[in-house]
C-alpha cells in the first residue's frame, strides 16, 4: 500500500459522494474522515486535527462558510471547497474567509488530488519561506525580487512584481481578487477588479509567451487569478 | 314666493292682534293697548325673520294709530305716538335680528350635518373599493349627488361620469392644460359653469375631477367645500388604490421569484448530486482502476449505477412537474399489476443511502386502475423520502393490500413523525417539515406524487403511526380496476 500522507477530512452531507470519493483519496495515501454535517466536522477537526479538509459548501445543519470561519479559528489546515460552478459570490466569499482553493462539482478525482497537494505544499512553501521560486520557465528571486523567463531577466514595475509574488506565494491556488488588492495596493484600497484585470494583462504581456493563451497566470472567471505549479506528483 | 308668504304671515299676526285689540277695547273700553301690537311684531320677527318684522312694526304702529289711538279712524301723529313706533321698530330689529341669528345658526348646522353626512357615506363607499376605474365612477356620481346637477371625472382621455356630458373645446382645453401641470398645487380652477379640480395625491396626478352645481346648490358657500373636500377624498382613495394594487403586485413578482429561485436550486441540487458521484466512481476507476480491490472496483461501478437510476428519477420528476403544471400530463390508462410496481419500486431504490424496505403484499390484489410508470415515480418519491428523512438503521416497509374497491399502498417508516399541521403541507411544492430542515432535499417529491395520484384520480395522505409505534404512514390510493 500506499504510505500514508495525512488525515483528511470530507464534508459532504451526501452519502453516495463520500462513498465515491473515499477509495481514491485513501488510494492517495489520505486517512479519510467522513463528517456529514458543519457540526460534526468541526467537532472532528477539535478532536483529532486533519491536515486538509474538502467541504461541500451546502450543508444541511449550518452554512459551510461559518465551518470555513469557525476552524480557521485555531487550525491553519488547507481547506478545498466543493461548490457548484455557478455560485462565484459563495465561492470568493469561502476563499475570503480562509479557503485556500475551491473545484467545481462534478469533479474528477484527478484534478481533486491535484487540488489537494497543491494546497498543501502552497502552505509548505508560505511557512518554509523559500528564497526562489520556479514553475516552468519561470523563476522568481525573492531576495532580489528579480524574475526570469528561461534565464531572461524580466523588468516588472513595482505593483507587477507584488502581484507576481502574491500569486507564487500561492502558487497553484486561486487568489481572490479581494486578495490581490489588498497585497498590492493595500488593504481597504478603493481599486475594483477591473484594475487587477488591467495589471494582470500587463503581467501576461511580459512572462507568457502567448498572452491571449496564458499558460502560467491563470483567470478563475469570476472569482480570481492562480499561478500554475508544477506538479511533480 | 316664500318671502311673499312670510309677508303675508307678518301681517297675519297684525291682523290678528287687531282683533284681539278690538275684542279688549269692547270688554274694557281701555285704549292703551300698544302692548297687543307689539306682540305682533315680536312673533313676527321671532317666525318669521327680521324684513317681515319691519312690515309688521309699521303695519302694527299705522292700524293701532288710526284704530285706537284718539281721535280714532284717523291718523294724528304726536310725540307719543313716535315712541310707539321707535319702540315697535325697535323690538322688530333686536328680535329679528337674534331669532335669524339663531335660525341662520340652526340651518347652516343643519347643512353641514348634511355635509358631514354625504361626505361620510361618500368616503365610506369609495374607501370599500379597490379597483381604480370603479372608484371613478363612484366619485363621480357622489360629486353629481352633492352638486346637484351633472359631475364627471377625466382620466387622460377618458371621461367618467355617471350621466351623459358633453365637453365643449374651452373645458377640454382646460383640463388638457391642468393635466400637463402635474406638480401644481391643488386648487379648483372654474371653466364656464364648471368647477375643476385636480385629483392628485400621494405625488401621483390621479386625472381631473369637474362639477357644474345645479338650482339653488349654487349659492351655497358651504356647498363648494363639500365638493372640493370630496373629490379630493376622492383622489386620496385612487391614490392608495393605486399603491395597494403597486404592491399586490411587487409581492406576487416576489413570490413567483421566490418559487422559480427555489426550484432552480433544487433543479440544480437534484441533478448534480448524482453526477458529482458519477463523475468521482468514474474518475476514481480510470486513475485508480487497478490498485483498487475487486470489492472497491465493484462498489464504484454500482454507485455510477444507483446514481444513473437517481438521475433518470430526477429527470423524470422534472418532466412530469412542467407536465403537471402545465396539465400536460398524458395518463395510459390500463389496469396494472401493484405488486410488481412496488417489487420495482422498492428494488430501483435499495441501495440508495444503504437503505432498503420490507414489502408485505396481499395475495389476490385485484389490479389497480392507472399507469403503472406514473404510480412507480409516485411511490418511488415516497420511498426516498422515507429513507431521506428517517434515521439510517430504522425499518421501511411497505404494505399493499385493497380496500373498499381501491388499491391501497402504504409506506410506512420508524422516522420521528411529523406535527399534526405538516401532515397536509408536506405534499406542498417547496415545503420542507421543521424537521427535515437537518438534511437536504428539495422539497419537490412529494409534492410530484400529490399531483400524479391525483391525476389518476388517486389520492395520498400522511398520518403518524398510531402509539406506542413512531413514525409516518404515507397512504397511496387508486382505483381497483374492474374486473
Amino acid at each position: 500500500m500506499t504510505q500514508v500522507i495525512g488525515r483528511l477530512l470530507l464534508v459532504d452531507d451526501e452519502p453516495q459522494i463520500i462513498r465515491a470519493l473515499t477509495p481514491a483519496l485513501s488510494a492517495a495515501g489520505f486517512e479519510v474522515e467522513p463528517a456529514d454535517s458543519g457540526e460534526s466536522a468541526i467537532q472532528r477537526m477539535a478532536a483529532e486535527p486533519c491536515d486538509v479538509v474538502i467541504l461541500d459548501l451546502g450543508l444541511p445543519d449550518i452554512d459551510g462558510k461559518d465551518v470555513i470561519a469557525r476552524i480557521r479559528e485555531w487550525s491553519e489546515a488547507p481547506i478545498i471547497v466543493l461548490s457548484a460552478r455557478d455560485a462565484e459570490d459563495e465561492k470568493i466569499e469561502a476563499l475570503d474567509l480562509g479557503a485556500d482553493d475551491f473545484v467545481n462539482k462534478p469533479v474528477g478525482v484527478g484534478e481533486l488530488l491535484a487540488r489537494v497537494r497543491a494546497s498543501l505544499r502552497g502552505r509548505e512553501r508560505r511557512f518554509a519561506s523559500q528564497a526562489v521560486f520556479r514553475s516552468g520557465d519561470l523563476r522568481i528571486d525573492f531576495a532580489t525580487r528579480s524574475v526570469r523567463i528561461e534565464d531572461q531577466e524580466i523588468h516588472l514595475t513595482p505593483r507587477e512584481y507584488d502581484l507576481v509574488r502574491t500569486l507564487a506565494r500561492h502558487a497553484g491556488r486561486v487568489v481572490t481578487h479581494r486578495q490581490i488588492i489588498n497585497a498590492v495596493w493595500g488593504a481597504g484600497a478603493q481599486v475594483d477588479a477591473q484594475f487587477v484585470r488591467v495589471l494582470t494583462g500587463q503581467v501576461r504581456q511580459k512572462l507568457e509567451a502567448d498572452p491571449s493563451k496564458p499558460r502560467l497566470l491563470l483567470t478563475e472567471a469570476g472569482v480570481g487569478y492562480r499561478l500554475r505549479a508544477d506538479d511533480p506528483r | 314666493m316664500r318671502n311673499l308668504g312670510r309677508y303675508s304671515a307678518a301681517l297675519g299676526w297684525v291682523a290678528l292682534s287687531t282683533l284681539i285689540a278690538e275684542a279688549l277695547f269692547r270688554l274694557t273700553g281701555n285704549t292703551r293697548l300698544s302692548m297687543v301690537f307689539l306682540a305682533a311684531v315680536l312673533l313676527s320677527a321671532f317666525f318669521q325673520g327680521s324684513g317681515p318684522a319691519y312690515v309688521a312694526a309699521l303695519a302694527a304702529f299705522f292700524v293701532y294709530n288710526f284704530y285706537l289711538v284718539e281721535p280714532r279712524f284717523s291718523l294724528s301723529i304726536d310725540a307719543e305716538d313716535m315712541l310707539n313706533l321707535v319702540v315697535f321698530l325697535a323690538v322688530a330689529m333686536l328680535t329679528g335680528s337674534l331669532t335669524g341669528r339663531v335660525r341662520d345658526q340652526a340651518a347652516r348646522a343643519e347643512a353641514r350635518a348634511r355635509t358631514t353626512d354625504a361626505l361620510y357615506r361618500a368616503t365610506r363607499e369609495l374607501s370599500a373599493l379597490s379597483d381604480e376605474s370603479t372608484i371613478r365612477q363612484k366619485l363621480a356620481e357622489h360629486l353629481a349627488l352633492a352638486a346637484r346637477g351633472e359631475a364627471f371625472v377625466r382620466d387622460g382621455l377618458r371621461t367618467i361620469s355617471a350621466r351623459e356630458v358633453a365637453l365643449d373645446p374651452a373645458l377640454l382645453r382646460e383640463l388638457a392644460s391642468l393635466e400637463r401641470e402635474p406638480f401644481a398645487a391643488v386648487k379648483s380652477s372654474p371653466c364656464g359653469a364648471w368647477t375643476l379640480r385636480p385629483l392628485r395625491a400621494a405625488g401621483a396626478s390621479l386625472g381631473v375631477a369637474a362639477w357644474r352645481r345645479g338650482g339653488d346648490a349654487a349659492r351655497q358657500e358651504d356647498g363648494e367645500r363639500l365638493l372640493e373636500i370630496l373629490a379630493d377624498a376622492g383622489a386620496a382613495t385612487l391614490a392608495r388604490a393605486r399603491l395597494a394594487a403597486a404592491k399586490a403586485e411587487a409581492e406576487a413578482r416576489a413570490r413567483t421569484e421566490d418559487l422559480r429561485n427555489a426550484l432552480l436550486a433544487s433543479i440544480s441540487h437534484d441533478l448534480r448530486t448524482p453526477l458529482a458521484a458519477i463523475m468521482a466512481s468514474a474518475s476514481s476507476l480510470q486513475e485508480f482502476g487497478e490498485t483498487f480491490d475487486p470489492v472497491t472496483r465493484r462498489d464504484l461501478a454500482l454507485t455510477i449505477q444507483e446514481e444513473t437510476e437517481r438521475l433518470d428519477t430526477a429527470v423524470a420528476n422534472l418532466l412530469s412537474m412542467s407536465r403537471l403544471e402545465a396539465g400536460a400530463i398524458s395518463i395510459e390508462w390500463s389496469g396494472f399489476n401493484v405488486p410488481e410496481v412496488v417489487e420495482r419500486a422498492v428494488e430501483r431504490r435499495s441501495g440508495w443511502m444503504g437503505r432498503t424496505a420490507q414489502v408485505s403484499l396481499q395475495s389476490n390484489l385485484p389490479e389497480a386502475l392507472g399507469d403503472a410508470v406514473l404510480f412507480e415515480q409516485a411511490l418511488g418519491n415516497v420511498l426516498e423520502n422515507a429513507f431521506r428523512h428517517t434515521p439510517a438503521a430504522s425499518p421501511v416497509e411497505v404494505a399493499a393490500f385493497s380496500e373498499r374497491g381501491e388499491v391501497v399502498v402504504d409506506v410506512r417508516d420508524a422516522g420521528a413523525g411529523l406535527p399534526p399541521h405538516e401532515l397536509e403541507r408536506v405534499f406542498e411544492k417547496f415545503f420542507r417539515g421543521r424537521r427535515a430542515l437537518q438534511t437536504t432535499g428539495t422539497g419537490l417529491g412529494l409534492s410530484i406524487t400529490r399531483g400524479l395520484m391525483q391525476a389518476m384520480g388517486g389520492s395520498v395522505t400522511a398520518r403518524n403511526n398510531s402509539k406506542p409505534a413512531i413514525g409516518l404512514t404515507v397512504q397511496l390510493r387508486l382505483r381497483a380496476a374492474a374486473t
